[in-house]
């Protein structure tokens, strides 16, 4: 490898002068650089009280409370990036020494009184020296400057190691949380990866489509052909109603003769809610039934309009584009609905990308920055096409694209004039005006004109087509199992498949625990009540086994909460066995329900708790036992200790819901049980009863309630 | 609490309904229990806003004119303070009442009016709600506390609804069908009340 310097050797009378801002700055920054060396070096005797510290190194005493890299903290943490930062000072320390001993030994004076010049090979080299230094030092510092950006705002120390994401503790308060956390409800389970699925992790297909309003199941071919039956009212989102508007006004004069004929006249969609009509925007229907097409035809005000495919059909007619042309005045652009004009667009695109040799360049100006040119365009096209785009085209293209320049190529004039919306605004106070959420519950208005400055009053209001509702039927994303399936048919609420959550894994309830052996006030014990900070609350957690297993349980919560408030958990508890969930039916024959209670009642107060139990300060309260036992549950005890709330002073105020406490609690689940069919024939069982070790493991959030501030 | 009452607050059905006596049960012999349901103090039915036309079909049949107003099924559960009002509406050009139907497992929160025209099974209906005429809610839905369900709305199954007027803002996920069951709770009220398992 050659440098750029080593083309300065072959020159004949080169020589190199050190600059005297160049002597200035190593003056200067060779002792600091020694200086600060030394420090890092020398850790710890340099640091305060070790040997060296007095008298060299002591304004560092002050500096490593300031910068940590250089304090006790990080020196703790065994942080080597300052000290090997420092190694590579010294390297550098080295070379710039070098540098000056070539410079000062083998220079000699240019000029008598000048400076020393080296030249030849020595000053090849000197310079090469100082070169490769100067570079060292650049980009050291950068990447101590780019190190200290990149860092969290929390002193952390940019290279130590973030522990694995599965052994850090859960922290319910950590924006990613949201969307981790589900109550029990919501998880699914597969039961052939033996894993708890979310309902983000699940892949959904639709079963069913139906309208919500008459519960029509509607087939997915019709899907797009066919409009939606029902609707709901524009102001209020309250359901329409077909309604016959000669009738409306007074039912009491509407004998019985007259209802045996079915009404007749026009029909109103009307709103039971809100009393909105569609009578109030000027629309009315011939017949009480296809809403949805004599919609398609009407706009508000009444006068008809062309239907999305009425204007499809009449653009491919060529011989209505000319007699459009004439219609329109030239200086008056002519309403495009929006279809129209995509449609135009498109066309005059694809014209001008077929034909390579398209004369007038609209925007030469930007032709040679190449934005506009039909290459560049495909060539970005096949970037995200895959390449087929450009395959199939010949490379060879230059020239600009043009821009529409007339209605029939889609340029479509916005309509800045006003002056009629500000007129109604007069006319009918804001409160005329459509409210953000009725807007934007406002269905896309296929065929209509553009939308400048419309939709901005109620009176352009439309009634809102119901969204459709789906059946969804859930599959494993890993072993595409279906996890969830429905049945198809809207009015049954029965499902096929229904792998919950809530039948593999226990169930945790929470209940405040008030010791009778306290005080006779309960206060704490009341549901809801906020929590003391800085007295020990205890809570009691009963899980429930769901599975025909007996399960072994092991908790593991950290021994404070994260977050800026850490509140102190113990739990009592953390590891025992829950009897397996037995049928419902046998625990009723199971004559002598006395008995049962009985034998219940001795294997509570935890007969069975592990470890020898030191004694709590509560009288019933005992580590390692468990608090009561039932049929298929365990109640154990947490004892917490809420975080004080206090703000110091320079901190932030409390944060939304920053007083909720919240227990992140890892749990694992170990039991028994039979070998699944598969697994038979792989391992061939030593005896019929082949049982096999199953775990899961994971974490949970336990929220106990909001801490009094 | 001194004096303890003699009879008990509750009246208990061979059938297991649980009436309170404080209850306002209007036009008794209109009112369809189909038992285990629970009717707690200051509950108002409106048993005597029977069917004033019976549909042709039916009174041709020469079967006797069904004259129930309102139709509860099996564990169902009526909270302090609501109301249970058939719906009205003009049949024929004639103003007439509709039966009330509910199905099982339908809890009706602390004053909530309900006017349905019919309730599926395993529904929820919160505190504070209004359930407007003629609404059709079919089962496993959840509405809200101080919900307004707009007359002749329809709730499909497994909607969670809220607001006024109504909107659907959830579904009801896979694992939430056993939280509708009501037996639980309907031990824990009575003349002896069971304490709810933990």
């Amino acid at each position: 490898m050659a440098p750029p310097t080593n083309k300065a050797v072959a020159a004949p009378r080169w020589s190199h002068t050190p600059t005297t801002p160049l002597l200035l700055w190593l003056g200067v920054s060779l002792p600091l650089v020694a200086w600060d060396t030394g420090y890092m070096l020398m850790r710890p005797h340099t640091m305060p009280g070790g040997s060296l510290h007095w008298p060299l190194w002591v304004p560092y005493a002050l500096y490593g409370e300031v910068d940590h890299l250089y304090g006790f903290k990080q020196w703790h943490l065994k942080n080597s990036f300052a000290a090997a930062q420092s190694l590579m000072n010294l390297v550098e320390s080295l070379m710039y020494l070098g540098y000056l001993a070539l410079w000062y030994s083998y220079g000699k004076p240019a000029a008598p009184g000048g400076r020393k010049a080296v030249g030849g090979r020595v000053g090849a080299i000197a310079a090469l020296l100082g070169f490769s230094a100067a570079v060292m030092t650049v980009s050291k510092t950068v990447l101590y400057y780019s190190s200290t950006i990149a860092r969290p705002s929390d002193a952390n120390s940019p290279t130590s190691t973030e522990p694995d994401e599965d052994d850090r503790t859960f922290d319910p308060r950590a924006p990613r949380s949201n969307f981790s956390l589900y109550p029990l409800e919501y998880l699914l389970y597969c039961e052939d990866c033996h894993q708890i699925r979310c309902p983000r992790c699940v892949t959904e297909e639709i079963v069913t489509y139906y309208c919500p309003n008459c519960l029509f199941e509607v087939p997915s071919s019709n899907l797009k052909s066919e409009g939606n039956r029902c609707f709901q009212c524009p102001i209020c989102i309250g359901p329409l109603a077909v309604t016959s508007v000669e009738t409306k006004p007074d039912p009491g004069l509407l004998a019985a003769p007259d209802s045996a004929s079915p009404h007749s006249g026009p029909y109103a969609l009307t709103c039971s809610y809100c009393n909105w009509s569609s009578t109030e925007v000027g629309i009315k229907f011939e017949k009480p039934n296809s809403i949805h097409a004599q919609l398609a035809k009407l706009r508000n005000g009444g006068e008809t309009r062309l239907t999305a495919k009425e204007q499809k059909e009449r653009r491919k007619d060529p011989s209505y584009r000319p007699q459009a042309a004439a219609q329109g005045e030239l200086g008056e652009a002519e309403a495009l609905d929006l279809e129209t004009q995509f449609a135009n667009l498109k066309l005059l695109y694809q014209k001008q990308l077929a034909d390579p040799n398209a004369a007038d360049n609209g925007l030469a100006a930007l032709g040679d920055l190449g934005f506009s040119s039909p290459t560049s365009l495909s060539r970005i096209m096949s970037i995200y096409t895959g390449g087929s785009l450009q395959d199939k085209k010949p490379k060879s293209r230059v020239g600009a694209m043009r821009e529409a320049l007339e209605a029939n190529e889609g340029l479509q004039l916005a309509d800045l004039d006003e002056s009629a919306a500000i007129a109604q605004l007069q006319d009918e106070g804001l409160d005329g005006t459509a409210s953000t959420s009725q807007l934007a519950d406002q269905p896309p208005n296929i065929g209509e004109v553009h939308l400048h400055g419309s939709d901005r009053f109620i009176s352009e209001l439309r009634p809102i087509p119901y969204l459709l509702r789906t059946k969804r039927s859930k599959r494993c994303p890993v072993c595409r199992h279906i996890i969830s399936k429905p049945e198809a048919k809207v009015q049954t609420t029965r499902f096929r498949i229904r792998l919950v959550a809530g039948s593999y894994i226990p169930s945790i309830a929470i209940r405040p625990l008030s010791l009778s052996s306290g005080s006779s006030a309960s206060g704490a014990a009341v549901p809801g009540a906020l929590l003391e900070p800085l007295k020990p609350t205890h809570f009691l957690l009963t899980f429930k086994n769901p599975i025909f297993e007996t399960i072994k349980v092991t908790l593991g919560a950290p021994a404070k909460t994260p977050g800026r408030f850490a509140s102190k958990v113990t739990v009592l508890c953390p590891d025992f066995e829950i009897d397996a969930n037995t049928d419902v039916w046998d625990e009723a024959l199971k004559e002598g329900g006395e008995r049962d209670r009985e034998r219940e009642r001795r294997r509570r107060k935890g007969e069975e708790g592990s470890g020898g139990g030191s004694n709590n300060n509560h009288n019933q309260l005992e580590v390692g036992k468990i608090w009561e036992r039932g049929r298929n549950w365990v109640s154990i005890v947490v004892e917490v200790v809420p975080a004080s709330l206090t703000v110091e002073h320079g901190e932030g105020p409390l944060r939304e819901d920053e007083d909720v406490l919240e227990i992140p609690m890892f749990v694992r689940v170990e039991w028994e049980a039979e070998t699944g069919g598969e697994d038979v024939g792989t391992a061939p069982s030593k005896d019929k009863e082949a049982r096999e070790k199953r775990e899961l493991a994971y974490w949970c959030v336990l929220g106990l309630g909001r801490i009094r501030q | 609490m001194s004096r303890r009452p003699p009879r008990g607050e509750y009246i208990e059905t061979d059938t297991g309904n649980k009436v309170a006596r404080k209850a306002t049960l209007v036009g008794t012999q209109n009112i369809m229990l189909g038992g285990k349901t629970v009717i707690m103090p200051d509950v108002m039915i409106r048993g005597d806003l029977i069917r004033t036309i019976q549909p042709s079909s039916q009174s041709t049949g020469g079967a006797p004119p069904s004259t129930t107003a309102v139709s509860i099924g099996r564990y169902c559960f009526l909270s302090r303070g609501c109301c249970l009002r058939p719906p009205g509406r003009l049949y024929k050009g004639v103003f007439t009442y509709m039966t009330l139907r509910i199905g099982d497992h339908v809890f009706v929160g602390p004053g909530s009016v309900v006017q349905a025209a019919s309730i599926g099974s395993h529904v929820h209906i919160g505190a504070k709600v209004s359930v407007g005429e003629l609404a059709i809610i079919k089962d496993y839905v959840r509405i809200l506390d101080g919900t307004v369900v707009p007359p002749n709305m329809v709730i499909p199954s497994f909607s969670i609804v809220a607001g006024q007027p109504a909107r659907l803002i959830g579904e009801v996920p896979e694992g939430g069908h056993e939280a509708f069951e009501l037996r639980n709770l309907y031990k824990t009220v009575g003349n002896n009340p069971q304490p709810a398992p933990s």
